[in-house]
């Protein structure tokens, strides 16, 4: 029996060949799109799952929640020094191992060469014990015994020292006490794509020695420049931990005073431990080790995965019932000659359960073929592995039953209905029963609903990501190049001033100003501004710059006047080197003396100024130095610039006091005219002359606002190529259908013809019938795509208005499809010669 | 009206020649009522698809209305054919997704009559072959004969100089058939050109000329006495 269904199965695809490859390759692009996202998805998930002991590791994360000050909402994957610290000495039982790992890495020098490592991560503890990674040389647990020790990762080994073994071997970092010799102590396998922490080297430096110039840097709640990782005997210890929480920040947070205000930053602070495996996918993206995703994200690829495999299926649905009339005739027979209704649906589930594993074949293999592009596009190594642990050879499997079954059930039974006497007495081979047509139309106007959504969001992605790669940022961005690394050791004072000067000298540099605020910062430094009589003080970002620097950008002063060198005022400049006791002379002089700013527009709003002229010239008070030992500074606006967008679309727009100064900066900003690329070898040259020890690091404001969006790019590349085959998939059920749909109608187009009807009437009539439900699906899509878009560019500060255009277009542009796709089918059926359609009868 | 000379058809495919129709010659005459008969497969059908030029000869001369056809394209043989030809077929041929009158009315759709004219001739033609009260149904919901009547109906509708039917009573019973025929009779008795190709010597008693085919060949010709 199983013998004679797989013959006929078989002879049933081999007989139309067209309608099966569209079933075949229909499904199989499906089940490759959705093979593809859920490996995608189960990387994403997979995040540290690799490293053994991940269920005691757990990250730091600070919230800081937003205030009615403009303290802005964050929640940073960085932590301070202290808090790591607090939590090993009140959970002794708990915590077994904190180790802060510092977000800088700085210069390292091997044999009198001075170069970067790419992730050098600098830690005050031995991390191996928190982060159990394999060892290919020395051992995990003699790796980092004591300050002045560093491992790598092969793959830095390897680039440093080629195949020769680097145990012993030193390496010297350039620290804020000078020149300090490490020691190689052991080579790990190099970090997984798939985790988020990475390094190339940890080394293992002594914070009380690097740190002993700013040890309030070690005590302050507020200051997080660096990531703590904690060790627990038991993963629910996190639980307990989070438990007691409120009592524990309200103990260890001291009060501070901010202009005569005693104010207690645990109020806007919470702290949590995450463990290790959900930091990727976690809520806490600031500050982060690296880039990580968002669940929503997953999720939305996932969805779509599995419409488009649901569109592939109801393809598969869809042409098995157009084409049921063709096999009426074998239904039947085989009822005549005793088969049950439960016999024939087992035979034809067994039907498309063989399309949907020769689907799968092909899908495979495309997947197989198509893997490593995937990978390159999203910097990932997702692997396919069909045994194992990990292999995907079962849930393959179930996939092929799962779509056999979903896609085939209904045409079994359908097929299974058919009554025989009825279909042999009439003695024809039409047997298209009320209503199975309506269905075929509406899990067609299902497919192109998605279709057309999916054209949808990409248009508006794409449309969005040119507008924050364009939009008008404060800014001129074109002929602007940024010179990084001012702020590595190495750099000595004053140094980065002759490097200025000399770049201004270069022919084609307008300008050149050096700055604490630079396209795309990684840094945010706020202030509290008091405005006068109020002690209620607001949030504002803090920077300074050189004088020069607005014109550098092309930011323009909108009220009052620019920073001058002239104006004492203006200057808040405290000499480095120096002696503690200068350093503090200086910073009284100046809040005796008051200081002049610059506001942005935006500052000026926050502060209750109407219009920027009406700011200038007011007496404010700010928090500059630290209001505990110097109190507040006096400040007067004397302009008002431009707001410039230096940070990605998607935060909120930062208001600014800028401050001048003349040192302590970390970029240069050169505004140029003529090849770009002349200009940077000339500033390079520059560079190299003077600091040869720091490595040149300067790109293009261009390229910096580029890279800002490139996730977002890439997003919306993903879904530009679901968008196609999703359409792809949608044409071919509706190829399908017309084709099947003309045969059906073949004998009313013969009248037709035989009526007097030309071929293009034909045609007009049968590519109607196909666009109406192509029509139908626009509102269905609409309302959709604009509700997922609309959240989607919430997300970002600044946006494009959702207009109807990419929905009109998209819908034009799917009819379109729609219309080639049945136009060429409907031309040749209209063409047939009635007789022959008449015949057919 | 029409004038056929040395007209053949021959099917052809990859292994078998056949030839349908053999250098046949036949003259029609404007108000002539002509039955063609012949066992199965002597070539009825498809003289009768060559002179309502569904179909195109592969030799010989086909005059229609003074026109030779022969060699016309299929644009021009579908204008050609929709100006002068009615067709009534043996299984009606209705389009079963369409009402009646929406049937009827497929045939002026490609005539570029104006919405009222095309009611107006409906309305009349439903009314002179009696279903103008089964105007709203499906053709699934009538009988044989009123089908063929709605057939007959749609047939005449664009006011045809030459009238065909393929068997028209094929798939009737004898009261219905007899109906059918006798429609047929009268259309004829009022000016209708008809050749309509039958199995059944009683109905072919109807026309005033019966063309007796064979093997692809007219085998002999006799006019009724009048």
């Amino acid at each position: 029996m199983w013998r004679n269904y797989l013959l006929v199965g078989m002879r049933a695809l081999a007989k139309s060949r067209a309608y099966a490859a569209i079933n075949i390759v229909g499904l199989a692009l499906g089940l490759a799109a959705c093979v593809m996202i859920l490996l995608y998805v189960r990387y994403e998930t997979s995040y540290d799952d690799w490293m053994e002991g991940a269920d005691n590791a757990f990250q730091v994360q600070t919230y800081y929640s937003a205030t009615e000050t403009g303290g802005e909402e964050m929640k940073l994957q960085m932590s301070g020094i202290v808090t790591g610290r607090a939590l090993k000495k009140d959970y002794p039982a708990q915590v077994e191992e904190v180790v802060w790992v510092r977000g800088f890495g700085p210069i390292v020098i091997q044999d009198g060469q001075a170069g970067e490592i790419e992730d050098l991560r600098m830690v005050d503890g031995d991390l191996f014990r928190i982060f159990r990674v394999p060892f290919v040389r020395g051992s995990r647990e003699a790796a980092l015994p004591d300050t002045n020790s560093i491992a790598l990762s092969e793959s830095e080994a390897k680039r440093r020292f080629g195949n020769a073994d680097p145990i012993g071997k030193t390496l010297t970092i350039v620290d804020n006490t000078g020149n300090i010799d490490y020691r190689v102590t052991g080579v790990f396998k190099d970090f997984p794509k798939n985790s988020h922490f990475t390094a190339n080297a940890v080394a293992r430096f002594d914070l009380g020695v690097q740190f002993a110039d700013r040890l309030d840097a070690t005590t302050d709640w507020d200051n997080q420049q660096g990531w703590n990782y904690v060790r627990l005997r038991s993963p629910a210890d996190a639980d307990l931990i989070h438990a007691n929480m409120p009592a524990w920040e309200k103990r260890n947070i001291p009060d501070t005073n901010v202009g005569g205000q005693r104010s207690n930053p645990g109020e806007v602070q919470d702290y949590r431990l995450v463990n290790v495996r959900d930091v990727h996918l976690g809520e806490a993206q600031d500050a982060s080790v690296t880039p990580g995703n968002d669940r929503f994200t997953v999720a939305t690829f996932a969805v779509i995965a599995l419409l488009v495999l649901g569109m592939a299926c109801v393809n598969f649905t869809n042409l098995a019932t157009a084409r049921a009339s063709q096999r009426a005739r074998e239904v039947a027979l085989r009822k005549v000659l005793g088969a049950s209704r439960k016999q024939l649906i087992t035979q034809f589930l067994g039907e498309s359960l063989l399309v949907a594993a020769l689907a799968m074949v092909v899908a495979l293999a495309a997947v197989e073929l198509l893997l490593p592009t995937f990978n390159a596009f999203l910097d990932a190594d997702i692997a396919l592995d069909y045994f194992g642990a990990n292999g995907v050879l079962l849930p393959l499997v179930a996939l092929v039953l799962l779509v056999g079954v979903l896609a085939g059930l209904y045409p079994a039974f359908y097929l299974a209905r058919f009554e025989p006497a009825k279909i042999l007495k009439a003695n024809k081979s039409a047997a298209d029963a009320q209503g199975s047509g309506r269905l075929r139309n509406v899990l067609v106007v299902g497919q192109f609903a998605v279709s057309i959504a999916l054209i949808i969001c990409t248009a508006i992605i794409y449309a969005q990501t040119v507008y924050a790669r364009t939009v008008d940022a404060g800014y001129k961005r074109d002929g602007l190049l940024q010179v990084g690394n001012l702020g590595f050791r190495g750099v000595e004072p004053g140094m980065d001033q002759a490097v200025t000067e000399q770049i201004r000298r270069i022919p084609g540099v307008r300008s050149a100003a050096r700055t604490q605020i630079a396209v795309n910062p990684g840094n945010n430094s706020m202030t509290s501004i008091y405005p006068p009589n109020s002690t209620q003080g607001q949030e504002i970002g803090n920077y300074s710059v050189e004088a020069g620097f607005f014109d550098t950008m092309g930011m323009r002063i909108v009220a009052g006047r620019d920073f001058s060198e002239a104006q004492g005022r203006d200057d808040r400049t405290v000499p480095f080197p120096s002696t503690e006791e200068e350093r503090e002379a200086a910073v009284r002089a100046i809040v005796q003396r008051g200081l002049n700013v610059v506001l942005t527009r935006e500052a000026a709003r926050r502060l209750g100024y109407r219009d920027p002229a009406a700011a200038v010239g007011q007496n404010l008070r700010a928090s500059i130095f630290s209001s505990e030992e110097y109190g507040l500074t006096p400040i007067t606006v004397v302009g008002v610039v431009e707001d410039a967008r230096f940070r990605s679309i998607r935060d909120p727009l930062q208001p600014i006091v800028y401050t001048m100064r003349r040192n302590g900066f970390g970029d240069i900003m050169v505004r140029f005219s003529g090849d770009p690329n002349a200009i940077r070898s000339q500033v390079e040259q520059v560079w190299k002359r003077n600091v040869a020890q720091v490595p040149f690091g300067a790109e293009f404001a261009d390229d910096i606002v580029r890279e800002q969006y490139d996730r977002d790019e890439a997003r919306g590349q993903l879904f530009a190529a679901f968008a196609v085959l999703a359409v792809v998939i949608g044409c071919l059920g509706l190829f399908g259908l017309a084709a099947f749909t003309a045969e059906r109608r073949t004998k009313e187009i013969g009248i037709r013809k035989v009526l007097g009807a030309r071929t293009r009437d034909i045609v007009r009539l049968l590519v109607w019938q196909f666009s109406r439900p192509v029509l139908v699906a626009n509102l269905i899509a609409w309302p959709l795509a604009w509700w997922l878009m609309r959240d989607w560019l919430n997300g970002f500060d600044n946006r494009i208005e959702l207009t109807p255009t990419p929905f009109v277009v998209a819908g034009l542009l799917a009819l379109v499809i729609a219309i080639v796709t049945v136009g060429g089918h409907a031309y040749r059926v209209a063409q047939t010669s009635p007789v022959r359609a008449l015949r057919y009868e | 009206m029409l004038h056929m000379r040395q007209l053949s058809r021959v099917y052809r495919t990859d292994t078998v020649e056949t030839t349908a129709l053999d250098a046949i010659d036949l003259d029609i005459h404007d108000g002539e009522f002509v039955a063609i008969m012949g066992p199965s497969g002597c070539g009825k059908s498809t003289l009768l698809n060559l002179m309502g030029m569904l179909d195109s000869p592969s030799s010989g001369s086909y005059v229609f209305n003074g026109q030779e056809v022969a060699g016309l394209s299929e644009a021009r043989l579908a204008q050609v054919r929709k100006a002068n030809i009615g067709f009534i077929f043996q299984s009606f041929n209705l389009v079963d997704e369409l009402t009646v009158r929406e049937n009827v009315e497929l045939a002026l759709l490609y005539h570029d009559a104006a919405a009222s004219e095309r009611k107006r001739r409906t309305d009349e033609v439903m009314d002179r072959v009696g279903i103008a009260h089964r105007a709203r149904h499906r053709p699934s919901q009538l009988s044989g004969g009123q089908q063929q009547r709605v057939a007959v109906a749609r047939a005449l509708v664009a006011s045809p100089k030459l009238i065909l039917a393929d068997e028209p009573t094929g798939n009737l019973d004898t009261n219905h058939g007899e109906e059918v025929m006798r429609m047929l009779q009268s259309l004829n008795a009022q000016g209708s050109t008809i050749v309509m190709v039958t199995h059944s010597p009683a109905h072919a008693d109807y026309a005033g000329r019966v063309v007796n085919m064979l093997d692809g060949r007219i085998l002999q010709e006799r006019r009724r006495a009048a």
